[in-house]
């Protein structure tokens, strides 16, 4: 059978099932933390471990079944209350959760290392403080027993009898049936071991029909059995009935005194089970007559009664208890029925195909407009205002809430309030304001990065707080909600609050700014956000990473985001995140240039204005007694189609500043469907992306801030001032 | 014909895993996440077989077992519990529910298709 696909599918499946157990003990460890762990979370909390465990050992990651076992143990242990929480078990258990994502990880990706089984070895050391060795053995210890014992029973004196198969008496209880054991279907699997040479039925003890329970088994079965299997396996096909039956089984060539001892033992009579195995062909008659007669001889005759097992039977408060977890379970259950969940892929695949359709719908409506007919008009209308909202649903499938981003973060304040020695309580609010998935993904970096710089460089030590009359422990928090069609994710912190002066000092220093340059407060706070800008004294192993604040802003922007920063000195800063809520479908405002079109988002657009005459030479204009500097999409973008007239000038927004850009034609507004660009164009500068207009042809998206540090960058290199658009981009230049 | 098993487990992975091995043996396979959701699948029909996890959101393995072994159409229907827990107090409560065959997790496939195979002809 070819299952390797459907067993790697079976694999994602599992990834995906131990992320999310992951991220669920996660959440209950951080809670007992909190002290707010109830009962439930601690079964909850095994059965992740359970799961992980048992589903880990189906894919043969023996790395991962042998080190969650460790957990599993403290665990249940802790379910149990055997153990309590303390700080010290809890810090434990949440490297233990790290390193079981590691190993879950590092299995699936080829294998795990030398280096994470140490790991492993390390955290069972000190996981063993909370679990008793011993404990850890008691399952092989008990496995081990049963065989041993068999082993003694062979070893027992005796002629050998001349037989070449193996004999089995099987007697069972009366109620086997009623426990789903076929006596029959395990006879059937002796044959996966050898050949049934023959079963002889055993109905000595089925009462008369009338009194029978039909319900009941009263038979009893004699079979040989020629197989090369040993005794351990032949037994192993019986453990499941082993409590519940009295089964026999005598090698080839067994001991004579073995068979006395099942004849004496048999309640039905020494005779009619002689007749029995004779006719199996285990014995011979004269090996018969010599057993009958050693059991005469027996003075004591040792009954082996059948070990019955009793009725099942179930206490009435058992049975209430389950009932009432029962209409529990009903009601929670209500509530999960609300969700389903979809591979994203298949999402994806929806949305770009609804995009499609809006295109082919905008396509449709105007030729309907063109074609004058009322009638289709009004319909192509109504289909597109249809086809607009089943957009806007799709759409709104994909969102999440923030929150699954956000649930990091508790985690990473309190791992990181340790290693900085400082007491920093996160509080998170609006976690479920929602946005697209995709968004969310891009998300967690750039806030973990705020999150760790402002509990780094903003709050200050218990000492300095004090002295300054705040409280000894800081307060970080993590708020969204939106804001006009965007979300907005704001990371405070009550700490020191930048320090313009301080700010504008080092940016001197490094030469980012010119010491005359008169900024603003905000314009000099946004000097954080430059590459090689750097207040912390010293590099500490969290913000200083390497990863300046100029990375976080390029991420933030790569998302058409902005970042803002306010900061009162002595009372805290905020860093505020302005998103939109999609990556998949923008506004866009749509130009032309040349015969090329053009899709500027249109929130970085201010206003459209006309490009005064006779400003060829230069690359600025006056706008409202402002100096303007602007881009000639034409030079850009090499356009060599006839020039418009008088060419337009959109004004843009970007990073706190205005570029226009000057273009030939303006279109107007319109939904944008982002289709990102093939690999072959991957590179192409200042283009983030393409789109199809409704005519069908294809519109480039302007990747405004790429843009302009080109433009900008480009005339750096060609004068030493630089150009009005590197002035315009340099405060320092300003 | 071929024998129906239900498979009772809250992992989805596990479930496939044993979906695919039983399937493959030429077994049809029911898959629950808990015993609730067995109770609502299994309503009825044929099931040669039960294979249930005891540790599980919702109704437990062991609640499962005592109200699928109240129905008559399952009363004779064998049930393999999946454990790690060897704890004999859980062995013993399942075995008065009516589960008298055990696999202990983590187990192989191959194991797997061994106490089916026992089970069920």
């Amino acid at each position: 059978m070819d299952t390797s696909g459907n067993f790697s599918q079976a694999l994602a499946t599992f990834a995906e099932e131990a992320r999310e157990l992951i991220a669920q003990m996660e959440e209950i460890l951080l809670r007992a933390e909190e002290g707010g762990c109830r009962d439930d979370d601690l079964h909850a909390l095994f059965r992740c471990a359970h799961t992980l465990k048992g589903s880990g050992g189906l894919f043969g990651l023996d790395e991962v079944v042998r080190f969650t076992h460790v957990v599993e143990n403290v665990l249940d242990r802790l379910r149990k209350g055997e153990i309590g929480f303390t700080s010290d078990l809890i810090t434990v258990l949440l490297e233990s959760q790290d390193q079981i994502d590691a190993i879950v990880h590092a299995s699936l990706d080829g294998g795990v290392g030398a280096e994470a089984v140490q790991r492993s070895d390390a955290l069972i050391d000190r996981l063993g403080a909370w679990v008793p060795h011993a404990h850890e053995d008691d399952d092989e210890a008990a496995a081990q027993v049963p065989a041993e014992q068999t082993e003694a029973v062979s070893a027992s004196g005796g002629g050998e009898i001349g037989s070449e198969h193996w004999h089995i008496s099987l007697r069972f209880s009366s109620d086997i049936l009623a426990d789903g054991m076929d006596p029959l279907s395990f006879i059937h699997y002796l044959s996966n071991y050898g050949e049934i040479v023959h079963v002889e039925t055993v109905a000595d003890h089925l009462p008369d029909l009338d009194a029978a329970d039909p319900e009941a088994c009263y038979l009893g079965f004699e079979v040989a059995l020629r197989s090369d299997a040993d005794k351990h396996e032949i037994e192993g096909v019986f453990d499941f009935i082993a409590e519940r039956a009295t089964i026999r089984i005598f090698p080839p060539h067994g001991k004579m005194e073995e068979f006395i001892r099942h004849i004496e033992s048999a309640p039905l009579g020494g005779q009619r089970l002689g007749e029995i195995l004779i006719a199996c062909g285990t014995l011979t008659a004269k090996e018969l007559e010599t057993a009958l007669n050693a059991q005469q001889a027996a003075e004591e005759s040792r009954r082996i009664g059948h070990i019955l097992v009793e009725n099942q039977s179930v206490h009435p408060a058992v049975v209430e208890a389950a009932a009432t977890r029962q209409r529990l379970h009903e009601e929670k259950r209500a509530g999960e029925a609300k969700s389903i969940k979809v591979p994203s892929d298949r999402l994806d695949a929806l949305i770009n195909r609804v995009g499609e359709l809006v295109i082919a719908g905008s396509g449709t409506y105007a030729q309907a407009s063109r074609a004058g007919l009322p009638e289709l008009h009004e319909s192509a209308s109504l289909l597109l205002s249809l086809v607009e909202d089943i957009r806007d649903m799709t759409l709104s499938l994909r969102m999440v809430p923030i929150g699954e981003v956000f649930s990091r973060f508790p985690r990473v304040v309190r791992d990181v309030s340790r290693e900085l020695g400082k007491d920093i309580e996160l509080v998170i609010t609006g976690a479920d304001a929602e946005l697209d998935k995709s968004m969310v993904e891009k998300l967690g970096d750039p806030l973990m990065h705020l999150i760790r710089n402002s509990m780094d460089h903003g709050i200050g030590s218990a000492e300095e707080r004090v002295a300054v009359g705040k409280p000894a422990h800081g307060t970080v928090g993590l708020n969204a909600y939106h804001e006009s069609g965007t979300i907005v994710v704001e990371v405070t912190d009550d700490g020191k609050g930048l320090d313009p002066a301080k700010i504008l000092a080092r940016a001197i220093d490094k030469g980012l700014v010119d010491a005359g340059a008169g900024l603003s407060e905000q314009e000099i706070f946004r000097l954080i956000l430059e590459p090689g800008f750097s207040t912390a004294e010293r590099i500490t192993n969290l913000s200083g990473r390497g990863v300046g604040m100029d990375v976080v802003r390029a991420n933030v922007e790569a998302m058409r985001g902005t970042l803002d920063i306010q900061s009162t000195l002595g009372r805290g800063t905020t860093m505020r995140l302005c998103l939109p809520l999609t990556l998949a479908i923008i506004d866009g405002f749509h130009v032309g240039v040349g015969a090329a079109h053009f899709i500027v988002p249109l929130d970085m657009v201010v206003e459209c204005v006309e490009l005064p005459e006779g400003i060829d030479s230069v690359d600025y204009m006056e706008l409202r007694d402002e100096a303007m500097p602007f881009v000639r999409l034409r030079e850009v973008f090499g356009e060599t189609g006839a020039p418009q007239v008088r060419p337009r000038v959109v004004v843009t927004r970007f990073g706190g500043r205005r570029v226009g850009l000057v273009v030939d034609r303006i279109h107007g507004k319109c939904q944008t469907v982002i289709k990102p660009l093939g690999p072959l164009f991957g590179n192409v500068p200042c283009v983030s992306g393409s789109t199809i207009l409704g005519s069908g042809e294809v519109a480039l998206i302007i990747d405004v801030a790429r843009l302009v540090h080109d433009v900008a960058g480009r005339e750096q290199q060609h004068s030493r001032k630089g150009g009005p658009v590197a002035a315009a981009l340099a405060p320092a230049a300003a | 014909m071929s024998k129906t098993i239900l498979i009772v487990d809250d992992s989805a992975s596990l479930r496939q895993v044993v979906n695919l091995t039983l399937t493959g043996a030429g077994y049809t396979v029911i898959e629950a996440c808990d015993g609730r959701e067995a109770l609502a699948k299994a309503d009825g029909q044929k099931i040669h077989l039960i294979i249930s996890d005891v540790n599980m959101p919702n109704m437990d393995g062991l609640s499962f077992l005592r109200e699928v072994k109240k129905k008559p159409a399952y009363k004779f229907t064998p049930v393999i519990m999946l454990t790690t827990e060897a704890a004999e107090d859980k062995k013993k409560a399942g075995q008065e529910g009516g589960a008298k065959a055990w696999i202990v997790k983590p187990f192989q496939p191959a194991q797997m298709l061994a106490a089916v195979a026992k089970l069920v002809m």
